[in-house]
């Protein structure tokens, strides 16, 4: 089915061609312990939790 | 739509959610989380449409309401304002994998209107927004770690 015809002709809004997003479903990467890895990256994005610097 | 009206609006965002081939597994569920942010007024479904692009790349775009049994997006879909034009679903659909299915989404971040407006009120400009991805996340936590256990 097509789209409707009020939305042919019309300027776009999405001025040019979208890349690929990194897919967030791969980011844990299968390894020795991914679940550790999840839990490492929570805490760094947990409010209150200061990333330190050494 | 008055200039009030504008400075009220939060910012509109769009995202092309892909179902690789033989991946989706279809239950209602995404449904009912869109229905959810749009009755918890975090944000406004302006419009979606679904595209598909075909093992040779051939890309096809329809409604929402043409896609099939919509469940709890009835009541968003008569509400979307179509703001999407024909010419850019090859936009949208450069990011997508042959044989795969697409579900397009334009939206308006209801939840950080006030605080744009605020900001707005202020003198504040909006100069630059992003995404950071998980992966550079992991990867800036990585090379800490690095760093950590090398001592450099």
């Amino acid at each position: 089915m097509p789209l409707r015809p009020a939305r042919v002709g019309r300027v776009g809004v999405v001025r040019a061609p979208v890349a690929k997003a990194a897919v967030v479903g791969t980011a844990m990467r299968p390894g020795p312990a991914p679940v550790a890895k999840a839990a490492v990256v929570g805490a760094a994005v947990t409010p209150g939790r200061r990333r330190r610097r050494i | 739509m008055t200039e009030q009206d504008l400075d009220g609006l939060g910012p509109v965002d769009f995202l092309v959610i892909e179902f690789p081939a033989g991946h989706s597994t279809f239950t209602g569920e995404i449904a009912e989380e869109l229905l959810n942010l749009v009755e918890a007024g975090t944000i406004r479904l302006i419009d979606a449409i679904v595209l598909t692009k075909d093992g040779d790349g051939v890309v096809d775009a329809m409604e929402l309401s043409d896609a099939g049994e919509l469940g709890a997006l009835v009541e968003l879909e008569a509400q979307l304002a179509e703001l999407l034009a024909a010419e850019d679903v090859a936009n949208l659909a450069n990011a997508m994998d042959p044989g795969s299915v697409a579900g397009v989404l334009v939206y308006e971040n209801v939840w950080a209107a006030p605080f744009a407006s605020a900001a707005r009120r202020a003198g504040g400009r909006l100069i630059a927004d992003g995404r950071i991805p998980i992966q550079d996340i992991i990867a800036s936590l990585e090379a800490d770690e690095e760093l950590e256990e090398t001592g450099a």
